[in-house]
């Protein structure tokens, strides 16, 4: 009894903790500026849409969104791409130095953007794509691939091989193999894949703000701080903003976090 | 047709005849020309854009550098300035202890709440799912974004959500300067790291407690153990290994994420929390720009990293092993 008790506290304890930024967000983005500064209220007792209508309407968010969405889409199909390739050679194939790649792998991985931003500053500079979101998409593989290729790793070896030499004593390529056999059964880890390298790449900031200047190159995260006036955060528009930028990710984690958990605890993502 | 081709993608027989005297096969590995065309473009990446511009990073901490000139080789004299020199270095030091007390602090917090969140969700309960997923939320949302909102919340003025809470409930009637107070700043942003990246603890934490076998705690419970006697010798040992890991990955983060006090208070108030890689941020590529010194302060502390990260690197292989 008193344990029931102690769960459901510790439950409403947490929820209490995860929820309240949440709902700051919400009510800040639906209140009119009467009761956001003059009367600040918990619960307001009007609603409106006049931020969203503002952010939409005389902010450039709509191309940040654009610049997130293609950004985000070109890195993580490359990065799904790369991956799966790297790591059926490394889970598959032998060859000298296998061991040695597959420890490049995780190390980079492990390597923090904090070290790499200012050198690749130069790299990017010398390919001419600074300020660019070309830039970015490039960029945004240092730590998609590292990470797709640990994840799709994991899952090969767990794939029988029989299943696969039979294809290859039929005549199959090894590319064949991958495409024909191992793929189909590793769409769920694939599915992981895409989750994460879209997620890390739509919330990644460091980079997009050593990068990029000018607001039409500018993702979502990077846009978001170009609100701010001066030194004045206009917090009606911010949240409202804030929401919407945060929306996409929350909802493919909403749908699919199952599959995140799981592909959580085998692949230790960024957190 | 294709089995007498012996082309790299097609070849890697598994039945190949042995080789004779020194073949690149016998050398390199049997699937050796398949296997790099495979992994160019992985290699392409963590080469040319991971090891290249680590590398690039030592090579700069050794010059003076500024964006847009050419470099001098200056040897050792970024460190010697950056720990000793008269401009810099109680900078640094200052912005070392930041970063050491945040992360210490901030991960321990993380261990405590991850667990009992974790442990929270182990147990059977309606509409546990809906629930596990609404916990573990935060760790979708941009970090920018939780930035910006706990900036909001920690509002200086009566409008701030804390101040208003605070003086509705009659807890004061002074509002706090969540982020403008010296002694405070620094953990209001340590708050907000905590609650985007407790999800990431109690995932990994849920996740262990999953694979935990039932009958461990029912052997435990006839030898006469109570709850904290099977959570001290049933539950922490099984979760060594991931306490373990989860621990020094997010320490890794957390010690070089710049995001969140970039938001929340740009280093200040009077360098309160002004952190390492905030630090060779502003100015490195910031302020004066000195791209040389900006690489020496992130590289200065890389050795301990270094450390964390070669044992994370063979813990996770093995697991992999195992697993």
């Amino acid at each position: 009894m008193t344990r029931r008790l102690v769960h459901t506290a510790g439950l409403l304890v947490f929820a209490l903790w995860t929820g309240l930024p949440f709902y700051w967000i919400v009510v800040t983005a639906i209140k009119p500026n009467l009761l956001i500064y003059r009367e600040p209220s918990l619960f307001p007792s009007q609603i409106t849409g006049e931020h969203f209508a503002f952010v939409l309407g005389q902010t450039p968010f709509l191309l940040y969104v654009k610049n997130s969405v293609a950004i985000t889409f070109v890195t993580t199909t490359l990065a799904m791409v790369i991956g799966t390739l790297a790591a059926y050679a490394i889970a598959r194939m032998t060859f000298a130095g296998r061991k040695w790649v597959a420890r490049g792998v995780v190390v980079t991985y492990l390597v923090p953007a904090s070290i790499l931003f200012i050198p690749m500053f130069q790299v990017i500079y010398s390919l001419g794509l600074i300020d660019n979101i070309v830039g970015l998409m490039v960029v945004y593989l240092t730590f998609t691939v590292p990470f797709a290729t640990w994840m799709m790793l994991g899952y090969f070896r767990n794939v029988p091989i029989e299943l696969e030499d039979a294809a290859l004593v039929d005549g199959c390529s090894r590319l064949q193999a991958l495409v024909r056999i191992m793929i189909p059964i590793a769409l769920p880890a694939l599915a992981v894949v895409a989750l994460f390298a879209f997620t890390l790449s739509w919330n990644e900031f460091l980079y997009a703000l050593v990068f990029i200047g000018s607001d039409s190159q500018k993702p979502l995260t990077l846009g978001l701080i170009g609100l701010v006036r001066g030194d004045t955060f206009p917090w009606g528009p911010m949240m409202a903003a804030s929401l919407l930028g945060a929306l996409p990710p929350t909802l493919v984690y909403v749908v699919s976090q199952r599959w995140v958990v799981s592909g959580l605890a085998a692949g230790s993502v960024k957190g | 047709m294709a089995v007498q081709t012996k082309d790299a993608l097609v070849g890697a027989r598994p039945a190949a005849a042995p080789a004779s005297g020194i073949s690149p096969r016998r050398v390199l590995g049997r699937d050796w020309a398949a296997a790099w065309l495979f992994l160019a473009p992985c290699m392409l990446v963590i080469v040319g854009l991971i090891a290249y511009p680590f590398f690039s990073a030592i090579v700069l901490s050794f010059e003076a550098k500024l964006v847009g000139s050419p470099a001098t080789w200056v040897g050792f004299d970024n460190y010697v300035q950056l720990l000793t020199g008269r401009d810099l270095s109680e900078q640094f030091w200052q912005a070392l202890r930041v970063t050491v007390s945040f992360t210490i602090v901030a991960i321990a917090a993380k261990l405590v709440l991850g667990m009992s969140m974790a442990l929270l969700l182990n147990e059977p309960f309606a509409g546990r799912n809906a629930v596990r997923a609404f916990f573990f939320l935060p760790w979708a949302v941009p970090t920018l974004i939780a930035g910006l909102t706990w900036k909001w919340m920690y509002d200086g003025s009566q409008v701030g959500l804390l101040n208003l809470l605070i003086i509705r409930f009659g807890l004061s009637n002074d509002l706090v300067q969540w982020l403008g107070n010296y002694n405070l700043a620094l953990w209001a942003v340590v708050v907000a790291v905590v609650w985007t990246s407790t999800p990431f603890f109690s995932m990994m934490l849920l996740a262990g407690l999953q694979a935990i076998p039932g009958e461990l705690y029912e052997a435990a419970k006839i030898d006469g153990a109570g709850v904290f006697g099977r959570f001290r010798h049933v539950t922490l040992p099984s979760l060594t290994n991931i306490i373990v890991i989860t621990t020094l990955l997010s320490t890794i983060w957390t010690a070089t994420s710049i995001n969140l006090v970039y938001v929340l208070t740009g280093g200040g108030p009077a360098n309160a929390t002004m952190t390492v890689p905030l630090l060779s941020y502003e100015i490195g590529v910031a302020g004066a720009q000195r791209l040389g010194m900006g690489a020496t302060i992130s590289l200065v502390f890389f050795p301990v990293f270094l450390v964390m990260i070669v044992f994370l690197t063979r813990r996770m292989l093995a697991e992999e092993r195992s697993g």
